[in-house]
Order: structure tokens, then sequence, then C-alpha cells
């Protein structure tokens, strides 16, 4: 009984050789194929040519597992023992298990697939990466040799305009000035761009009094839309609180965008900016913003691309400029945690409108106080405060001390690099302290370091401010550590550089005693 | 003259060994990866010189780890090829590893670098990778465009001719 079983069962799967020292087979039971007797055995499958390394091996027994035969066609998967005897013949046993390594081949194809698959993608977004920061390296270094150059532009251009000029030349100037803005404007959506694509443009909330800055807005769009002979109608709900906590940069720069866009491409008709909130008792309320225009509009099929990075700047024709403002603005509504809804009809005009979450801040006055306290301290003071200016570059220095003369509020000492920033600390008193980053001998980053471990309290204590065509995060964030108190970038703004050298003296003296903070930081 | 070599045929799976053994014996290619389990063994007659080498070439199932490879499987070997998918960095990211093993355990076995589907990458990108670590590579392949392979495998067979 088990012999028949035997024979039905393991005759099927295993065939027995007897193969001596020059390859020919001595003995076949054929149970699987039909192997002749005195045959090369090497010429029934290339294998066996390995019986030769065999024979020469010390030991006596191999197993060789999972063995592909194709025999008539017919694909083998065979585990193959190789047993040497004493009358120098080899005993080869042939196990044929074929189903068994089709099952094993099935799970390994399924395996490896998704191991190479993961491969490729991880390093699919290796290089992404590479490419991506080359991309923004490439952009922030590009960002500052042009604006090197465009600092003494605009700046030289603002002194100009004080100056005794005709009308005639005034126009130009303008003109210039539009074109020189302009540009600054693209070199910041482009590193905003960047900063958004690699995760490190960060928003920043603050308490802030919205009613103004709206109004503000408002009132300049009101002018612009004005010169261009269109209607504006501005409307702010009344729901509306006077001080909000959020990203108010963040969000002028998303209206500065849209309204900038409502203008350029409405030729006739009327431009509507409203801001409105449903609610109003509570900690966070919704507030809408919202653009419309009676311009060219955008045709249907093009809606969902207008608001691609980069990929604008093909279509000049329909958007003009660098193209970059609607990217910027989808992404930063994103970051705002809100979505920008566009609708459009082509020759009739567009709305823009997205709403983004506030906090209403408990205190809706403190803001005038502080205002008030700081007109005040303006007025009280009698006697110039004395400014240090580290600044390598020649043009940069005159354009600092052209700027200073003119305002006139400040008088102004200039080092050409970091040492000799310290060595003017020594010998005199000064009242705040401006450094250019890229200085050579010692850069702006070391010169602050040096200033904050200074002996002298009351040079170790002076606000610094970093002033620079570097406009990366990590720049900024370096300047923070190295204990400055600002971060201005080039092309001076001189107004904004004036107020900032108001607002760091007056904290300055009121906690004279202590080191300032980076700005923001507070807040 | 006429005599039988053993090539072992090495890598990570999914390099290309299979494609480029079919490319040689059978001058075809398929897009399809299909799996290699245990080992698949094919046998070409190369003429160098007027004197003729059989090569019994073993397509050995992939691993990323040499020390896993059965030694039934590398017993008997005349010349190993060492094979990374240059467009798969983790493919040649443990060369130097692997070749110390291979260096080890068979001192006399010659071992042959090659880099296959070079159609997809960057050729200097490799050479700077390889150059990185040290690593002398034989050939840039291609089982797709055939490129070097026969190259390839007439190299090594000249060797063993030249050892025989």
């Amino acid at each position: 009984m088990l012999d028949n079983l035997r024979q039905d069962f393991f005759n099927k799967t295993t065939q027995l050789l007897i193969v001596n020292r020059g390859l020919n087979v001595v003995d076949s039971d054929q149970n699987l194929f039909s192997i002749s007797k005195n045959s090369d055995i090497t010429e029934f499958h290339p294998f066996f040519y390995s019986l030769m390394n065999v024979f020469e091996e010390t030991k006596k027994e191999h197993t060789f597992f999972c063995v592909q035969v194709e025999v008539l066609g017919k694909l083998y998967f065979l585990d193959i023992k190789t047993i040497l005897r004493d009358d120098d013949t080899l005993v080869v046993i042939l196990n044929d298990l074929t189903d068994h390594y089709k099952t094993v081949h099935q799970i390994k194809q399924v395996r490896n697939e998704s191991i190479i698959g993961f491969n490729i993608t991880q390093e699919l977004n290796q290089e992404l990466e590479i490419q991506r920061s080359f991309k923004n390296k490439f952009l922030a270094n590009v960002s500052h040799e042009i604006r090197t150059p465009l600092n003494s532009i605009v700046g030289f251009l603002s002194v100009l305009e004080n100056t005794d000029i005709t009308r005639e030349q005034l126009d130009i100037l303008n003109i210039v000035k539009d074109s020189s803005k302009n540009l600054v404007t693209i070199l910041d959506d482009l590193m905003d761009i960047s900063k958004i694509e690699a995760g490190k443009l960060e928003i920043k909330k603050r308490r802030f009094d919205f009613k103004e800055f709206i109004e503000v807005l408002g009132k300049t769009y009101q002018l612009r839309a004005d010169e261009k002979r269109l209607s504006f109608e501005f409307e702010m709900g009344s729901k509306i609180p006077r001080f909000l906590v959020g990203d108010h940069l963040r969000i002028n720069q998303i209206l500065v965008n849209l309204l900038e866009n409502a203008l350029k491409y409405t030729h006739q008709g009327n431009i509507k900016f409203c801001v409105k909130t449903d609610s109003q008792n509570a900690r966070r309320i919704p507030v809408t913003f919202e653009v419309t225009d009676t311009g060219i509009g955008i045709p249907k099929e093009k809606i969902d691309s207008i608001f691609d990075s980069f990929t604008q700047l093909e279509k000049r024709g329909l958007f003009g400029g660098s193209g970059l403002g609607l990217s910027i603005v989808k992404q930063l509504t994103h970051l705002l945690e809100s979505d920008l809804e566009v609708s459009s009809v082509e020759g009739k005009g567009s709305t823009f409108s997205f709403t983004v979450y506030m906090g209403v801040s408990h205190n809706q006055k403190r803001e005038k106080k502080e205002k008030t306290k700081k007109t005040k301290n303006k007025k009280a003071t009698g006697k110039k405060p004395r400014i240090l200016l580290g600044e390598d570059v020649e043009v940069n220095q005159l354009l600092m001390l052209r700027l200073f003369v003119d305002h006139g509020a400040y008088s102004i000492d200039i080092a050409k690099d970091g040492e000799r920033v310290l060595e003017f600390l020594d010998r005199n008193t000064y009242d705040l302290v401006i450094l250019d980053l890229t200085m050579p001998i010692m850069d702006g980053l070391d010169t602050a370091v040096q200033i904050r471990s200074h002996s002298n309290s009351k040079i170790s204590k002076l606000p610094i401010i970093a002033l620079t065509a570097r406009t990366a995060q990590e720049e900024q964030d370096a300047a923070k550590e190295a204990g400055m108190n600002a971060y201005l970038t080039k092309p001076i703004d001189a107004e904004l550089l004036f107020e900032t050298i108001e607002r760091l003296l007056t904290r300055y003296k009121r906690k004279s005693k202590e080191v300032l903070s980076l700005e923001g930081e507070e807040e | 003259m006429s005599v039988s070599k053993k090539i072992v045929l090495l890598g990570h799976f999914g390099v290309g060994k299979s494609s480029l053994l079919r490319r040689f014996v059978e001058n075809n290619f398929s897009d399809n990866y299909v799996v290699t389990i245990g080992v698949h063994i094919m046998k070409k007659e190369v003429t160098i010189n007027s004197d003729k080498v059989t090569l019994i070439i073993w397509d050995v199932e992939g691993t990323d780890d040499f020390t896993k490879y059965r030694p039934s499987y590398l017993m008997g070997a005349s010349s190993f090829i060492y094979v990374f998918d240059a467009s798969r960095a983790v493919t040649y990211g443990d060369l130097k590893y692997n070749l110390s093993h291979l260096k080890d355990k068979y001192p006399q076995v010659p071992v042959h670098i090659i880099g296959n589907k070079v159609d997809l990458v960057d050729k200097d990108e490799i050479m700077a990778a390889l150059k990185a670590q040290d690593v002398q590579h034989s050939y840039l392949s291609s089982a797709k465009t055939g490129e070097n392979v026969e190259q390839l495998f007439n190299d090594v067979a000249a060797q063993l001719l030249e050892n025989a």
C-alpha cells in the first residue's frame, strides 16, 4: 500500500541519476525527464557543468536550491542534491518543487516591485529637494546681487527728489522710481514664492489696529483709482473691531496684490473693496475680504491655472508683470488657513475673496495710549542721537550719509568694517548701531556678537539694526541670534529706516538697563 | 582550445542582471520586470582570437546583502560580475561592503563592476558617485540599448582565457 502511494506521489516529483567524472549519465530512473544513459549531462542543461566542481570539492554532499530548468518549453524549479560515492560517481537527485517556488515567486515579485517603487520615489524626492534647495539658494544670491545696486538707485532717487529739479525732471524721476519699486516687488515675490515652497514662511500673529490698516489701504487705492478715472467703492462692515490679532503683513500682501491686479486690468467702470464679518462677540471672528472689478476678466478655462507658481511667467499677455502675484496670494491664503475664491466672466470682471479667522483683542484701547506716550518721548528729545553705521560699500555709505543729512534728526558716523565699528564704539558714545551683514574683516553678525558681549554695558546694550541685501529667513534668524534688534533689507526704505531708529531709541531709553530683543519677538 | 567557465551575476534585485544575460545570449530585451528566484543558468560560446570559451552564466537571485548568497551558487565560479542599477543609488551605496565580502571569501575570483541602466542617468554623476566610494567600475552598460553588453562579456571571456 505505502509502496504504491510512494510510487504515486514521490516518483512523480523526484528523479535519480548517476553521473561519472566525465559528466556522462551512468543511470537514470527517468521519473521526471528523459535523460539517456551514456549521454553528456551538460547537453541536457548547462547547470550540470557545475558537477565538475562538485567532483573537485572535498565535501561529499551538496544541495543547489531552486535551480530553474526549462525542458520542452516548460519551466521547472528544482532542488538538486549531489552525493559523491566511493566509486567516484555522483548520485544526483532532482526534486521538482515547481508549485512551491511559483508561489514564492509571486510573493517576491510583489515585494520587490514595491521596494523598487519606494526606492525610486525616495530618490526622486531627494533629487527634487536638491533642485529646490539649489533654486532657493540661486534666488537668494540673485536677489542679493540685484538688491545691492538697486539700493543705491532707489536711495539716490529719494535724495534727488528733494533737490531743486524741474517739473519735467520730477515726472521722469517718478517713472524711474516706480520702475525700481516694481523691481523690488518682483524680487520680494520671488523670495516669498521660494520661502513658501521651502515651507520657511511663517505666519506671525500680532495685535494691530485693523480698522486703521484697512482704512489706509482703502484710501491709498481710492487715490490710485482716481488717477485712472475709475470709481472706487470701499466698504467696511460695522461689526469689525478696531484691534484684531493676525498676520497683518501677509494680509496686506494679499490685499495689495488683489487690488493692484484689479487696477491693472480694469480700464473702465469700478473697483469695490469690501471687508466684513458676521460675528462680533467671539474670541475669533471670520473676516471676509473681497475685491471686485469690472476689468477684462479671466477666461473660464484659465481660472485654475492663474495661480500656478512660475508658469504665469509664460502668460505675460494675459496677466503682465512677473505673474507671481496671484500664485503668492493663493499660497499665502493657504498659510492663513483660508482659501482664495475667484469668480470671473471674461470681458465683464472678476471677484476675488477669502475669509481669515482673526483673534479679537480683548483690549481695544491700549494702542492709543502707547501712541501718545511715543509722541511725548519724541517731543521731549532735544539732543541729536548719534548713530554708528558699519558699511563697507562706498556708494552705500554715501547714500546713508545723504539720507541722514536730509533727515536731520540724527548725526551719523561710518565705519567700513566690523573691527572699526568696535573701535569707534570704544572711542565715542553712540545711541544706536546699524550694521551691514556682509563686511570684510569682521561681518555684521560677528560684530553684533562682539557688541553684545562687550564689558561696557552702555555698549553691550545698544540697539542694533541689521541693514542688508540678504532676505532669507535663515539670515534673519542668525541676526536675531546674534542679538540684533531689527532687520531691514536693501533697497533702503528711508521712511522705514527712520521709523525703526525712532522706535528702537524710544524703547532703548525706556528699557535702558535691559538688552533689547529682536523686533517681533515681544509681540 | 575550448574551455567552459562559470560566471556568476551578482547584485541587488531589479538591477537588470537577467536582462543583461538575455541581451548577451538571446539579443533581446523586455521592459517587464520579472523577479529571478533561485538561479537561472544560460550558456554561450565566445571566440577570442580563435580560442573558444563556453561561458556558463549563473544569474543568481538578487540580494542587497552578499553574505546571504548560498555558497553552492558561487562554488567553482571563475569570475563575478557585480551589477548595480545606475538609476538607483541604493544599489551601489554598499558596493564597498559587498566587494569586501567577496574579496574575503573568494580571493582568487576577479570581480567586474557593471553599472546597468545607464540609458536612464547622467554618466558623469554616476562616475562621480563611484569615485567618491573609491570604486573602479568596469563598464557602464544598458541591457535596453545593448550598450557595452557584448564588450563586457567578451572582456570577461578574454580574461578567463588569459588565466586558463
